[in-house]
């Protein structure tokens, strides 16, 4: 059992202030720090998990710059026998180019996989594209937002997916197939400081991205980086308890928690 | 003749709230709108669009992505090819959308909550929502998006008799096949899922008070939580403990208490979409957090709400 | 470690005194004594146990050999967080602490907030002449409740003339609590990150103003060649010498907790007490378990961050039951933990938990 996992080094922007710089062309991403994107984590987690009861092999595989190479570390740590780097500075906004990158790759490094884990989505771009892309580029069955897999065997998965309220489907799709893993589908093993050093000891094999380049064209271009309405300091209901519940109830229908 | 092409998303013989929004978002675009929909006894609220296509195949075989690939070539053979393909922001709707994308090669923009009519210019959220991305499509022919719940349905426009077509049978793809539906087991109560939660806090004074909030949580479907002293009090179990030494909850709405609201506590629930807080002190923390706030006795509240909505 | 570990609990007479001062012993299934000799047999020990132990560091001190069973403590934590099957909770802290530096996982750039909306300035600590430091610690950066006491300290500080700086987001989590928790990989990267920022601004002294940070960057930092105090002992000194003068009288009936981490573990009992004495009108009151034998708060030991299985009356609120009962108004305190874990109990019990500045601030 052949298993390539994709994973990204993300900025950890969710208690960051952002600025946009450069007249709405860049965004300030200089003090914030980078993690691995969420998503990510769990899949290289499932993946692991996997081989651990049915035997095979883990690579984890990034497309990002030098730096990236720390996800792979973790990765290593985790449990993956290897990893690939798709070095690149570039940053490809549109998931399709993304996508044809790694098609490129796969082909021309002649990777053998049955199965690719995705993350669903990264933390920076929150496009959650790339793996859906990816399958029918390649001509493989796919399916999202993974909460569970019921079943692998060496020609097919049976996974539950996880659909809104509470819900989940059932499906089969045959393997090699894309799959891309929701947060929450297990509880990721704490990967330790001492682990990741002794993880840097496995070699990590670096890929030029510009090798890849062939039809890599974005499709959709940046216009600019806009900031979001503010919201500002809590609005407070006041008068009568009648009217205060009133309109308590109204707030709860407009956000679609209550009918 | 270009068109806007509408995919619907039905579940469980419900044609979803938020198909209004791709309705909406269609309407914008100012072409005709062709919704797309699978076979199934559901009704269709509202006279929004000009086609509908009913296929002749169920909604979960409709929203398997290998399959739903070959409807749209068919439709794309015998109408020309849309402009614009709209799917919905969700589990399915993003699924379906990016396999589209990749299988013929489209460009494609997910999660988007505006749209420009002038510039053609669609907005879409980035950096754990801090900032947003306007993005625009590079060249002519079909592009995808999916869209944000919520974001364009008060842009739907009445529109006049509704012409309806079929879209015959045609191979199942074997490459993925559905197998049936999960419910949520009644277990263990994953507060983590819940996308309401009605969080107590010390405030509510004592465990007598618990059931009525029970109460008042199912007539407003929502999940009872609480922070820590609730749980080391044993008035809730350890499982809907909200906080740093609990759980982290994201819902779209937090409906905090009687809770002041600790670092610990906020810890776990800060990110939630819309907060609103109930407490007896104006000083308490928890309004630094919130976007609504209610200075007030939370079991009187409660108790008032009941009334509104049991009446 | 884990060898000088294995010798240590070699040397236990099983004599029971780390139980008998144990603030979990029989009230929950960890019990000190029987884990040493479950460890000196190598037997297995159940996985959450280890973590109910809050580093009040109580055993290690009045144990008669040199077991320090609270360093095994350590030690059974750090073998569970290399395997990485610890509790979510403690892995979440462990993972902002390495990505923001604190375990709250709070914007590293917000962590000078607390200064920055100060009227006074604060300089970097670079910019000063005396390279004192002022090290904030992680909650007092980041929670409301808590950062209003770097607030009042450096405003009494300043009111005394005593120059001192801060690093503002330079400044990383001391790693006391994460050594506790046994992340050794992340103290080390802390340690090596907090000792190059004090090596290049040439920190000559430092202030701490949590017990917990003062505790590892005097004790767990190797020799450092920086004087490392609490800032209750600056205060106390500039008390005696007259640089402050609390003017006002505070008329009431306080009662002094000793937070482990200032007073059993590093002897810090008089210099709150000079400092509270030195108050006009304030009536000092002492718990039954003071000094060296003070009941720990339970807020150490990584227990903000984990929450035990079993459940029992918490220490904090026999503590605060006892502050009732012998007719305090106000508990006070040196600790941002401890702070924090009283308040919730008090405020139930109508009484306030006031941090030794907070104090201060109203009568200097």
């Amino acid at each position: 059992m052949n298993l390539l996992v994709f994973t990204k080094r993300v900025p950890a922007t969710q208690e960051e202030e952002l600025r946009i710089v450069d007249e709405g062309r860049g965004v300030d991403l200089s003090k914030v720090p980078f993690k691995v994107n969420d998503w990510d984590n769990y899949a290289v987690e499932e993946a692991v998990r996997i081989v651990e009861k049915t035997g095979g092999t883990v690579t984890a595989i990034s497309m990002g710059d030098a730096e990236s190479d720390e996800v792979l570390r973790r990765a290593i740590a985790m449990g993956a026998k290897d990893g690939f780097l798709i070095e690149t500075d570039q940053i490809l906004h549109d998931p399709g180019a993304r996508a044809t990158v790694i098609q490129n790759f796969l082909k021309k490094e002649s990777v053998p996989f049955d199965a690719i884990f995705t993350g669903v989505q990264s933390e920076d771009d929150q496009f959650g594209a790339v793996g859906g892309i990816l399958a029918a580029k390649l001509g493989l069955p796919f399916v999202s937002m993974v909460i569970g897999i019921d079943a692998f065997e060496s020609d097919h998965i049976i996974a539950r997916r996880e659909l809104e309220g509470g819900l989940q489907e059932k499906v089969k799709i045959m393997l090699p197939g894309v799959i891309s893993i929701q947060t929450g589908i297990n509880e990721p093993r704490y990967v330790s400081i001492m682990g990741v050093r002794k993880a840097s000891k496995v070699e990590r094999k670096i890929f030029k991205g510009k090798e890849y380049d062939d039809n890599v064209n974005s499709t959709i271009e940046l216009v600019k980086w806009a900031y979001p309405v503010r919201k500002g300091e809590a609005t407070m209901l006041n008068g009568e308890l009648d009217g205060i519940c009133k309109e308590l109830l109204g707030i709860l229908k407009e956000k679609g928690v209550y009918q | 003749m270009s068109y806007t092409l509408v995919a619907a998303e039905v579940r469980r013989g419900v044609f979803e709230e938020r198909n209004l929004d791709s309705i909406g978002i269609a309407a914008l675009l100012q072409k005709d709108i062709v919704l797309l929909v699978p076979e199934g006894a559901y009704e269709i609220k509202g006279n929004f669009v000009n086609i509908i296509i009913k296929t002749a195949v169920n909604e979960e075989i409709f929203l398997n992505p290998l399959n739903f690939i070959t409807i749209l070539e068919k439709i794309m053979n015998s109408r020309g090819k849309p402009d614009v393909i709209v799917f919905t922001h969700s589990s399915s709707g993003t699924e379906l959308a990016s396999y589209v994308a990749g299988h013929f090669n489209m460009p494609l923009v997910t999660d988007v909550s505006g749209f420009d009519k002038e510039t053609n210019v669609f907005y879409k959220s980035y950096y754990s929502d801090k900032i947003f991305g306007e993005f625009r499509q590079a060249g002519n022919g079909p592009c995808v998006v999916t869209v944000r719940s919520g974001s364009f349905k008060e842009h739907v426009i009445e529109k006049g008799p509704v012409e309806t077509a079929a879209l015959e049978d045609f191979a199942l793809a074997e490459g993925r096949t559905f197998i049936e539906y999960v419910e949520e087991e009644k277990g263990d109560v994953d507060i983590t899922k819940a996308e309401f939660l009605l969080s107590v806090g010390r405030g509510i004074g004592n465990k007598d008070e618990i059931a009525d909030y029970q109460e008042l949580a199912g007539f407003l479907r929502a999940t009872l939580s609480g922070s820590r002293p609730v749980i080391d009090k044993m008035w809730l179990p350890k499982a809907q403990q909200v906080g740093t030494s609990g759980k982290t909850v994201k819902p779209k709405v937090y409906l905090a208490m009687g809770i002041s609201g600790a670092f610990q506590h906020i810890a776990g629930m800060k990110d939630s979409d819309c907060i609103i807080a109930v407490n007896k002190d104006p000083e308490a923390p928890i309004f630094q957090y919130a976007h609504y706030g209610i200075i007030g006795d939370a079991n009187k509240l409660r108790d008032k709400l009941k009334d509104i909505v049991k009446g | 470690m884990a060898i000088q570990t294995q010798t240590r609990v070699l040397t236990c007479i099983q004599c029971g005194k780390c139980t008998g001062s144990c603030p979990e012993a029989g009230r929950t299934p960890f019990n000190i004594r029987m884990l040493v000799r479950k460890k000196q047999f190598q037997h297995q020990i159940e996985e959450s146990i280890p973590w109910y132990c809050t580093s009040c560091g109580a055993c290690t001190i009045r144990c008669p050999r040199d077991v320090k069973p609270s360093e095994m403590i350590i030690d059974l934590r750090s073998a569970m967080v290399e395997e990485g099957d610890i509790p979510a909770t403690i892995q979440k802290a462990l993972e902002n602490t390495f990505v923001q530096k604190n375990p709250w996982g709070r914007s590293r750039a917000k962590r000078g907030a607390w200064f920055e909306k100060m009227e006074i300035e604060i300089p970097h600590v670079s910019e000063t002449e005396s390279r004192r430091l002022l090290f904030t610690c992680c909650i007092q950066a980041y929670d409301p409740r808590c950062m209003v006491i770097p607030v009042n300290v450096a405003t009494i500080l300043n009111k005394a003339g005593v120059e001192f700086g801060v690093l503002g987001e330079e400044e990383a989590c001391c790693g006391n609590e994460i050594r506790r928790i046994g992340e050794l990989g992340l103290v080390e990267e802390l340690q090596e990150e907090n000792k190059a920022v004090f090596e290049e601004y040439g920190v000559k002294e430092i202030i701490a103003l949590s017990p917990h940070c003062m505790n590892t960057l005097k004790k767990e930092y190797g020799d450092l060649g920086i004087k490392v105090s609490h800032y209750t002992e600056l205060i106390a000194s500039l008390i005696k010498n007259g640089s402050l003068v609390p003017r006002e009288s505070y008329n009431k009936k306080v009662i002094y907790h000793d937070p482990c981490f200032l007073g059993k573990q590093n002897n810090i009992f008089d210099e709150p007490r000079d400092i509270l004495t030195s108050i006009d009108g304030l009536d000092l009151l002492e718990f039954s378990r003071s000094r060296e034998n003070s009941m720990c708060c339970e807020g150490g030991g990584g227990r903000m961050f984990f929450e035990v299985e079993a459940v029992y009356q918490r220490n904090a609120d026999l503590r605060v039951q006892e502050a009732v009962d012998r007719g305090a108004e106000e508990i006070a305190t040196s600790c941002p933990f401890c702070v924090m874990t009283l308040e919730d109990p008090a405020t139930e019990k109508g009484i306030k938990v006031k941090e030794l500045s907070e104090i201060l601030m109203e009568v200097l």
